[in-house]
């Protein structure tokens, strides 16, 4: 390690140091304050008024709460669930060396991964339209021209189709994770297994998936850590809903999107800022705890080295 | 395929050797040929299913994409429109034309390239130097400053948007310059995973190499400058392309901090593009050609630099 004088330390450390006090620290301050508070839209003279917003979070007869965070975990196994599914076929498919034109099928499958997020998103959103969108359109020449998925009012359809976009946009990183690990995973395995007389399925799951577990793990916790916090895609696509019934959170709001929705103001005319950030605290010590324990539990000693 | 190779490899000599009987012999063959077309057939009928899935993921991959680069290419219909077209009518080159005449696309790519190439500047600057100490020095508050960064990363900017919009108005950017404000807060979102990751590539580096430098004269700004940073250029443009693609997309905070004016010039070019699809008069054309053109600056961002990714981001030991 270098010897270096204390204030040539902080000369390095000063614009990171300026730049996390003022601009990451301080809103997060501000927020913890205001969640302390009574601050509305319409209440610029607000007071301290302890754990009440806290308290209206957790109260019976409020289940935005649980709704919300309940609809985000079941999105984020599926989603996750689907990431692991395509990404391991496409990777298993790819590193099938009998395979013609294998660098084609590669670049192909790729490819969403390349794309703004944002864009394709937009293009998603239009290929869903119930009227005119490619995918109902499709489904007309073979079903008969009164039939359609109703992708964008449907509950359940429209949970479907954010389903569908996040797994275009992530597959791709699980197949480059997954195809990395398997071209690292020695052929001889697979073939004393063979003489051993193992089938292809006990092949897979006693040699190939135990050598890809330590790859897929890091990927796993990080996607449903993201997925987790998904925002973009999702709301460009239905911006939370379609609602249903007006004291319910839309089908495909999301904890980010529920937060975001109720700041614009929603339908509500008074914009309940304290209770607002009560909601992102304790979505921070879901997030900041789930962080620390997955680096924790993974190699904390290498990381911190 | 290795498998039954090495079963008849195996299997045929030890027959041969083994039946005396020119019959037996026959029945053997008839029965190992048999076994090798089924096994012939099962193969075939594998990687006949391996290229039914490759093809109906390529189409699921590609099919967003070629829809709306033939759409950008046909003629100008409507973006509301009841017939389905897989193939352009008369393809022409009007719909490009138009973006760049009639929409402000010009200056919202200008807008989107000044928030990301100043958030990316910025925050690698900010970043590298502070990894560079968290690697290389050592001094009280160390790890517990790398650990407070663990906790920071995991706070969405989206959290604490209201935050956000009060502090530049405090800062007085919010009217003046709302696109180095929200540069601003791009930048200081990704600084915390920057920061992680160059310093774990800091780390892999020897620091005898600095003090090698050291020793020959150089001062620590120099050795940090000319020494080390060329060397952790990998790690720098995995960082530097996760900012930039990440700011390049963003919509919920530049939404919530950007106020369009008339023709929305002001806007980055996705704040462009909802408010194009909004509109129930855009032609689809004109929506798709202009998506192609804000897509292509950053998939060639992206093909330039994923080189540098899987040596940036796996050595650097950020992981999960």
């Amino acid at each position: 390690m270098l010897r270096v004088k204390r204030s040539q330390i902080l000369l390095y450390l000063l614009p990171m140091l300026i730049t996390i006090a003022v601009i990451n620290l301080t809103p997060i301050g501000y927020t913890l304050y205001l969640s302390f508070t009574n601050n509305t839209l319409f209440n610029g003279e607000y007071n301290f008024v302890g754990l009440t917003n806290y308290s209206y979070w957790f109260s019976v007869a409020n289940t935005d709460l649980l709704y919300v965070i309940g609809n985000t975990l079941l999105y984020v196994v599926v989603c996750i669930a689907l990431f692991l599914l395509v990404g391991l076929a496409t990777a298993l498919a790819l590193n099938n060396q009998k395979i013609k034109g294998l660098p084609f099928w590669r670049a192909a499958l790729l490819v969403p991964w390349a794309t703004p997020y944002a864009i394709t998103s937009l293009i998603w959103k239009f290929l869903f339209n119930y009227d005119f969108g490619p995918i109902n359109q499709i489904g007309r020449i073979f079903l008969g021209p009164q039939s359609g998925i109703p992708w964008m009012t449907d509950p359940f359809w429209a949970f479907v189709a954010v389903v569908i976009v996040n797994v275009w946009l992530s597959y791709p990183f699980f197949t480059v994770v997954i195809l990395g690990a398997l071209q690292s995973v020695p052929s001889e395995l697979g073939e004393a297994a063979n003489v051993d007389g193992a089938n292809a399925w006990q092949r897979f799951r006693s040699v190939t998936l135990p050598l890809l577990l330590p790859a897929i793990t890091p990927a796993t916790i990080l996607s449903s850590i993201t997925t987790f916090q998904m925002f973009g895609v999702v709301y460009l696509i239905t911006a939370g809903g379609p609602v249903t019934s007006a004291d319910k959170p839309g089908a495909t709001s999301f904890v980010m999107i529920y937060i975001y929705n109720k700041i614009l103001g929603d339908n509500a005319a008074n914009i309940h800022y304290a209770q607002i950030a009560t909601f992102a605290v304790l979505i921070f010590i879901i997030l900041g705890s789930v962080t620390f324990l997955t680096r924790s539990l993974g190699d904390s000693k290498e990381s911190l080295a | 395929m290795s498998k039954n190779m090495t079963q008849t490899q195996f299997k045929q000599p030890v027959s041969n050797q083994a039946s005396t009987d020119a019959h037996e012999y026959a029945k053997y063959r008839a029965r190992i040929e048999g076994r090798i077309r089924r096994r012939k057939a099962v193969a075939g009928f594998q990687s006949a299913l391996i290229y039914l899935f490759l093809t109906v993921m390529t189409i699921f991959a590609l099919f967003p994409i070629y829809f709306v680069i033939q759409a950008s290419l046909g003629g100008n219909q409507n973006l509301y429109s009841t017939d389905l077209h897989l193939l352009p009518a008369n393809p022409s080159l009007d719909n490009y034309v138009y973006a760049f005449t009639q929409e402000p696309l010009l200056a919202w790519l200008g807008n989107t390239l000044f928030v990301c190439g100043f958030s990316t500047l910025l925050g690698l600057f900010c970043s590298m130097t502070g990894a560079y100490a968290l690697s290389r020095f050592r001094f009280r508050g160390r790890k517990l400053s790398l650990n407070l960064l663990l906790v920071l990363q995991a706070f969405p900017a989206l959290l604490a948007i209201s935050a956000y919009y009060y502090l530049l108005q405090y800062l007085n950017l919010l009217d003046s310059a709302p696109l180095l404000g929200l540069s601003l807060i791009y930048m200081a979102g990704s600084v915390v995973f920057s920061c992680w990751n160059i310093k774990g590539y800091f780390d892999t580096l020897p620091v005898e190499l600095d003090q090698a430098a050291m020793i020959d004269g150089a001062t620590q700004w120099q050795t940090f400058w000319r020494v080390v940073l060329p060397l952790a250029a990998p790690a720098l443009a995995a960082s530097a392309l996760l900012i930039f693609v990440g700011s390049w997309s963003e919509f919920a905070i530049a939404n919530y901090i950007l106020n369009a004016n008339d023709n929305g010039s002001n806007l980055t070019f996705i704040l462009g593009l909802v408010r194009l699809q909004g509109d129930f008069r855009t032609p689809w054309g004109y929506f798709a050609a202009t998506a192609v053109i804000t897509s292509v600056p950053l998939v060639v961002v992206f093909l330039f630099a994923q080189r540098f990714f899987k040596s940036g981001l796996t050595i650097g030991g950020v992981k999960g």
